[in-house]
């Protein structure tokens, strides 16, 4: 219970600290909406009318900071996360995010998943039979995969499967415009076409570094000598792998995973620009570019309290996984 | 919209084989097809799809006051007093104004108001709604946008029968374009009830009411769907019956969708545009009309002593050969500038073509450029040292740099490009934190007096360390103040006269170094529809993204399947 608590107390302190940063990091970066806006609208517009809608629209420059900063803390933890400043003026954040949220949490966190599954599998299968075909094969092409860039892939998979395909599948948007959305299998087809390629993307820059860890535990694992007395009790290679070597192999991996889901939220940023795939990592992206404060605000809280969570979900399920850590903690 | 820009383009260079060329991309291309089409009564009927960045998803505000959102509804749903074509000499199209009378000493207008247009809710429109919305404008200082109120002088509005009468404290005839042709008249019977009355600023009018060719049909992030207004005032139009407007995110998707001829009116910089555009169709056209210049803005300030020094911006101005940056920098879809700073051929009557020979700054002259330079002090064994700041992502501008860097470098600049990311470049710029910043003034008008007064009006300029409103460079020379005061109540020649003398002090005292044209991005497509603005007939800003010279373009089209 000690542990439990202690745990809590870190992560309403990391959460403080990530808010406070949050909140004064974005106003130490050059420019303010102000000057966004005024490039947005090619300067044609009177900057005194500017500032006078961006005030209506709760943008309080003059507004004494530490002031802001204790709106800023109660507004994040009531909800009240007020208006776009930025290219969606005055379009509220919880509907702007709330529309990005869920392509976001489809697509990368659906890739990850599998790249996880995907990635431990054949891991464990390559440490099996290590020094194997598929041993000598595939983590040497997993070193590669896993060390492009996400961009980079992204942009040779639009270039083969979509340039030079003559458009065979679809390099941007989540689903065709012409199609209305709704549950038909019009939409849903379009929407998983739309999804491939970025998809594949995430799929193939992360199931590298499952694969190599996987392997690495379950050779590790193999070494013990639970595993021996288990062959020299003579049971099946097949209860060997999976349920003597695999299960034990696997911790480690399922802590990182635990951990790589709080980062899911955040999108792959690179990957949502690149395929104009509007999820949360493609507005953030905007929201940084136009100098959105309350958006940023909201993403980098989203994110914070993301991974915070899945990381203290990730020490409970180690506690009671493993009684060693609860010991003296 | 964007320019030509963005993360993705820079990316996408590296991977796809760019064919560089060295021959020059026409900016426009004459076929024997007639893009604009025959005149008019049309056959209702078709669909255009416009492929324009806009860089975020549909928020669906329609609330024309709305800085950010406002070309969602302007031109295709509210409409303007009169409009003036920028691109055609000025030429006007009376809209909801069926004309308009200035007094004498040029105070105050008045607006003749068309009768027999009803508002989408079949609500009679009047004089009234005029009045309301500019009077509403003084209410909520927000709303007024081109600061009519304050910076024009405008002091009254009221309304009587079917005119309008605006008074001013000055003479404002340059801010006609503003008055009549940039804002969007609103219906009062929406905006004085309920949420609207109360923030009209901020209200989201989801369901527009207004007077225009289209109504908002359906709208989600992805799409807008705008359809014909079926009780709009000119009978039988528009043709076009519903109007298509994706979200594009990014240039490369929308131009891909220009290519495929999936859309038919593109508004943004497609790099390599004959390989990857024109020769995709027969049909697929372009013409990107320079409205503005884009250039080396030197910093004047004294405190920056080579720039601010005469002989250094001179010699920099004789030195550029800007056909080859327009050809290399802009793939030649940008037009070369000159020194007066008026832009041709937009605005040829302006243009003293006399004074830019005389000045020596028609032709590269090295020579000249060396010796102006060693008057400074400077020569090749002794360069002078200069940085000038672009905006990172832009990458056409690099490339124009890369070439201003080569062509500096033998006459003994050296400078150095500092890319810089829009807010930290737009915050040295306007604060004059800078030797030379390549940009381009952002807002066009009817005449070059728009944008000369942008950059030589000293009114613009502020100290270093407070924010320029235009005048980054900090030029400052009572001549110009006055040429441009005058400007206000001098008629037709007049005008063309005072143009002609703010290009003479462009030529004498170099306060910006204009390299190439800035201009109006527009492709389209003629398999079905036709009527497109074409140098021939410039009856509008042709760019997507230009309001409200959207809907002259839309009452203009139509489709030839509609025709058989």
């Amino acid at each position: 219970m000690r542990y439990v608590l202690r745990r809590l107390g870190f992560f309403v302190l990391t959460l403080w600290a990530a808010l406070t940063v949050n909140f004064f990091i974005p106003r130490f970066m050059p420019g303010n909406p102000l000057q966004a806006l005024r490039a947005r609208t090619f300067n044609r517009l009177s900057p005194e009318a500017l500032e006078q809608m961006l005030t209506s629209f709760g943008y309080k420059p003059h507004e004494n900071i530490g002031v802001q900063y204790l709106d800023y803390l109660g507004h994040m933890f009531s909800g009240n996360w007020g208006v776009s400043i930025g290219s969606a003026l005055g379009e509220p954040i919880t509907k702007i995010v709330g529309q990005a949220l869920p392509w976001t949490l489809g697509l990368v966190g659906i890739a990850t998943v599998l790249a996880f599954v995907a990635g431990s599998v054949i891991g464990v299968l390559a440490g099996w039979r290590r020094g194997g075909a598929l041993d000598s094969v595939l983590p040497s092409v997993f070193v590669v995969t896993s060390a492009l860039p996400y961009f980079w892939v992204g942009l040779l998979l639009i270039l083969v499967f979509s340039v030079w395909t003559g458009g065979w599948l679809p390099s941007d948007f989540n689903y065709d415009n012409t199609v209305q959305p709704g549950f038909t299998s019009e939409f849903i087809g379009s929407v998983l076409r739309h999804a491939i390629l970025p998809g594949l993307t995430i799929f193939i820059t992360a199931v590298g570094g499952w694969v190599l860890t996987m392997r690495n535990n379950m050779i590790t694992t193999l070494a013990e000598d639970y595993i021996r007395m288990g062959r020299a009790k003579g049971l099946t290679n097949r209860k060997i792998m999976y349920q003597y070597a695999a299960r034990n192999a696997f911790l480690p991996n399922l802590s990182g995973f635990a951990m790589s889901l709080g980062f899911v939220i955040s999108g792959a940023i690179l990957v949502e620009y690149v395929f104009n795939y509007p999820g949360l990592g493609y507005l953030l992206y905007n929201a940084v570019q136009n100098t959105d404060y309350p958006l940023m605000q909201v993403l980098f809280m989203l994110f914070t309290v993301a991974v915070l969570v899945s990381v203290l979900l990730c020490d409970f399920a180690t506690a009671w996984l493993d009684p060693r850590s609860r010991a003296k903690g | 919209m964007r320019l030509p820009k963005g993360l993705v383009a820079v990316l996408a260079a590296g991977l796809v084989l760019s064919a560089c060329s060295g021959k020059s991309t026409s900016t426009t291309t004459a076929t024997g097809q007639n893009a604009s089409g025959t005149d008019g009564p049309h056959k209702p009927g078709g669909t255009v799809t416009i492929a324009n960045t806009t860089g975020q998803t549909w928020p669906c505000q329609f609330n024309p006051f709305n800085p950010a959102q406002n070309q969602e509804a302007l031109g295709f749903v509210y409409e303007p007093l009169v409009h003036v074509s920028v691109v055609g000499n000025s030429k006007e199209t009376p809209m909801l104004a069926t004309g308009y009378k200035w007094s004498d000493d040029l105070k105050s207008i008045v607006f003749t108001i068309r009768d027999g247009v009803k508002w989408s809710d079949g609500q009679a429109f009047s004089a009234d709604d005029v009045a309301y919305t500019f009077n509403l404008m003084k209410q909520h200082p927000a709303l007024d946008l081109f600061a009519l109120w304050t910076g024009a002088g405008l002091s009254g509005v009221t309304a009587s029968g079917n005119q309008v009468t605006m008074t001013f404290s000055k003479a404002a005839k340059p801010y006609f374009y503003n008055v009549a042709d940039q804002v969007g008249i609103v219906p009062k019977h929406i905006f004085s009830t309920g949420q609207a009355a109360a923030h009209p600023d901020t209200w989201t009018n989801p369901k527009p009411i207004g007077t225009g060719p289209y109504l908002m049909g359906t709208c989600g992030p992805n799409n807008i769907e705008y359809t014909a207004n079926p009780a709009y005032w000119q009978a039988g139009k528009p043709y076009i019956q519903k109007v298509e407007y994706p979200a594009y995110l990014d240039n490369a998707p929308a131009n891909n969708d220009l290519a495929s001829g999936k859309a038919q009116w593109g508004g943004q910089f497609i790099p390599n545009i004959k390989s990857f555009y024109l020769a995709k169709s027969a049909d697929n056209h372009t013409w990107s009309p320079p409205l503005l210049n884009v250039g080396l803005f030197p910093n004047m300030d004294p405190s920056h002593a080579a720039t601010s020094k005469l002989p250094v911006r001179q010699a920099i101005a004789a030195a550029l050969d800007r056909n080859q940056i327009a050809l290399i920098g802009e793939g030649g879809q940008q037009p070369a500038a000159n020194q007066t700073g008026v832009v041709v051929p937009t605005f040829q009557k302006y243009f003293d073509q006399a004074a830019l020979t005389a000045s020596g700054y028609d032709k590269p002259n090295a020579d000249k450029a060396k010796s102006l330079l060693a008057s400074a002090g400077y020569s090749p064994s002794n360069p002078l040292k200069l940085s000038v700041i672009t905006i990172t992502g832009y990458t056409d501008w690099d490339a124009s740099l890369a070439v201003v860097k080569q062509q500096l470098q033998p006459i003994g600049i050296e400078l150095t490009v500092n890319d810089l990311a829009q807010q930290t470049f737009l915050n040295k710029l306007y604060t004059g934190d800078f030797d030379l910043a390549y940009y381009s003034e952002q807002n066009s008008g009817p005449s070059p007096y728009y944008e000369l007064r942008q950059i030589m009006y000293s009114k613009n300029s502020a100290p270093i360390g407070k924010n320029a409103t235009s005048n980054f460079e900090r030029y400052h020379n009572d001549q110009a103040d006055q040429l441009l005061d005058q400007y206000a109540t001098a008629d037709d020649a007049g005008q063309v006269s005072i143009i002609k003398q703010l290009s003479a002090l462009m030529l004498n005292d170099v306060p910006m170094i204009p390299t190439t044209g800035s201009v109006d991005w527009f492709q389209y497509n003629t398999a079905d529809i036709l009527g497109w603005p074409t140098p021939d007939n410039p009856y509008a800003e042709p760019s997507p993204y230009k309001v409200p010279d959207n809907e002259q373009v839309l009452l203009h089209l139509y489709s030839k399947a509609a025709q058989k």
